[in-house]
């Protein structure tokens, strides 16, 4: 018992139900099937991208470019699709692979040149989006050609379990959580991943790359939030230059609320899923219980706060061998 | 004499025109503990950079085992047998014990995904080797090392450096802010550690420790190595103290008098 009040989980789990509790409590719409459904859908697209930033984050390092490259590789793609350049199969992939060298160049920046990630990242926040911006003019492209094709079947592609509609994309976020917690907490490389975060100069005198392992961790957070940047594209028929806008700072916020160390070292995956809720259903409950949604910040502000608080509280305690 | 290990010679070390080694000769012999001593600036700290590989010499060579080594890295010195133990530095303090001990050489479970660690055997060897380096009390291995006191911690270091066959264990002042049950409980390490057949250096301020624990002793004075066979059981602090000042004792007496 005394273990389970001490893990770092345990505090945004208690939120996340007493968040439930009361917006149920107010309006009993809630919980209704066509909201879960609603909720869900949001909720992994952005999930998706946190899941790659909380192992990032646990190494030391975060990505700042991830909102833009949400937004730049569905326009590549789409753009390279619908101009008859490549089929949809081939723009897919070298939306993915843009993405993966938009993160190889974050951390080659951050591990070769040694200059901080925040301005690494940033720098490539304003590339990507200005080149999502430059080569559509500013208009989203159009996604409903790829209506019937089997790869948006198998991406974005709904089905009925009883009454809730849920999508493909939710299978794909709880296939990435499922394997990223299973590499952070079970692998060598998810212990090197910690070591990297915790106490890089150490983990390099046992042997551990530290600088492959960020790299790695870079190209994963980039790849991720170019696959959820193109399920949601497809999910709302357009590839928009401006989507993902301000995504960054939510998804840190997800990670941090769910008990990853923003200074790295330590990292939960759980904690991450039940972060992406807290804020999504947060943004959620807030409009239905007739809160004005303008003041939607207040609230994440607030949590953000007094999760912090309640982190490094427990941290100190852990420090001090209590 | 017995088998030398480590064999340092004529090693220069110059940053600038400041000579932090001059011409040094330093040998460790196996199964003894060398307790290297200096004032500050002496170049105690140099000398073991250079061995540990943290720094390149400007010029000498260094052998291990009789063969000649390039210690470019730190991984190259551990790969040559040589762990340096610095307060602090060498261990991830949010993760666990078994999982320090084992960082970057974990054992893999096969056949898993994605080289899953075999945690089962990481705690089993992790809470044998916590007895065998001497921890008497009862700390689970799955306790980060956060929570662990700073002798605790050396220990794990040690112990980590017995379970990998390191034959040169270097302890840089290892008894810095520890309670005297505490260094005492280091000491004990380090005896442990020589009598499981590995050698150790041993650095520390306080003159006492080094007595009571080590077979050598060996000064420093700007750069030069002064002294190289000291026999603590033999001599007298206050003979060793006029070694590493280059003062007599009246010297020193009117020195610490003005």
């Amino acid at each position: 018992m005394q273990r389970l009040f001490s893990r770092p989980e345990f505090g945004p789990l208690v939120l996340l139900i007493v968040e439930l509790v009361v917006f149920q409590s107010i309006n009993s719409q809630f919980l209704s099937v066509l909201n879960i459904s609603n909720t869900l859908a949001f909720s992994v697209e952005l999930g998706l991208v946190a899941l790659g930033m909380t192992l990032l984050m646990t190494s030391g390092e975060f990505d700042l470019s991830v909102g833009s490259v949400f937004g730049l590789s569905p326009v590549i793609m789409w753009s390279l699709f619908n101009s008859g350049a490549l089929p949809l199969e081939a723009a897919f992939v070298a939306g993915l692979l843009i993405a993966a060298l938009i993160g190889f160049v974050n951390g080659w920046f951050v591990i070769r040149l040694k200059i901080p990630s925040f301005l690494v990242t940033l720098g490539m926040l304003l590339i990507a989006r200005g080149t999502a911006l430059f080569i559509t003019d500013g208009f989203p492209q159009r996604t409903w050609d790829a209506s019937g094709q089997w790869l948006a079947e198998v991406l974005v592609g709904d089905f009925y379990v009883g009454p809730f509609r849920i999508y493909m994309s939710l299978f794909w976020f709880i296939l990435a959580a499922v394997i990223l917690g299973y590499v952070l907490t079970q692998t060598k490389f998810g212990n090197w991943v910690q070591a990297s975060g915790g106490n890089p100069g150490a983990a390099q005198a046992r042997g551990v790359n530290v600088g492959r392992t960020k790299i790695i961790l870079f190209v994963l957070s980039a790849v991720l939030s170019a696959f959820a940047g193109i399920i949601s594209s497809i999910r709302t028929s357009a590839a928009n230059p401006n989507s993902g806008t301000g995504y960054e700072l939510e998804v840190i916020a997800m990670v941090v609320i769910g008990g990853t160390a923003l200074t790295g070292g330590r990292g939960t995956i759980i904690g991450t899923v039940i972060g992406i809720f807290i804020l999504r259903i947060m943004r959620n409950g807030i409009v239905m219980v007739g809160v004005p949604g303008l003041a939607y910040n207040i609230f994440i502000g607030a949590i953000i706060l007094g999760m912090m608080a309640l982190h490094s509280g427990l941290e100190r305690r852990h420090q001090s061998g209590n | 004499m017995a088998e030398e290990l480590v064999l340092m010679d004529n090693v220069s070390k110059y940053y600038g025109r400041v000579r932090a080694l001059d011409g040094v000769t330093f040998r460790v012999f196996k199964n003894e503990i060398v307790g290297l001593l200096g004032d500050n600036g002496a170049g105690k700290s140099t000398l073991i950079k250079v061995l540990s590989g943290a720094v390149r010499s400007t010029g000498g060579t260094i052998s291990i085992k009789g063969k000649k080594v390039d210690m470019r890295s730190t991984a190259d010195a551990i790969a040559n047998g040589i762990e340096t133990i610095y307060q602090d530095s060498a261990l991830v303090t949010q993760l666990s014990i078994a999982r320090n001990l084992f960082l970057g050489r974990e054992p893999i479970k096969g056949p898993g995904f994605f080289n899953r660690m075999d945690q089962a055997k990481m705690e089993e060897v992790a809470t044998a080797l916590l007895k065998r380096v001497g921890i008497s009390k009862n700390i689970p291995v799955t306790t980060p090392i956060g929570s662990l006191s700073g002798g605790e911690r050396q220990a794990v270091a040690i112990a980590r450096a017995m379970h990998f066959h390191s034959d040169l264990i270097i302890l840089d002042e290892p008894t810095n802010n520890l309670g005297v049950a505490e260094t005492q409980g280091v000491l004990r390490f380090v005896r442990n550690a020589r009598d499981t057949g590995h050698s150790c250096i041993f650095i520390a301020h306080n003159i006492h420790h080094v007595f009571e624990v080590v077979d050598r002793i060996v000064v420093m004075r700007q750069g030069k190595v002064v002294a190289d066979d000291i026999d603590p059981k033999k001599t007298t602090v206050r003979h060793v103290e006029e070694v590493i000042t280059g003062m007599s004792e009246s010297e020193l007496r009117s020195a610490v008098a003005h």
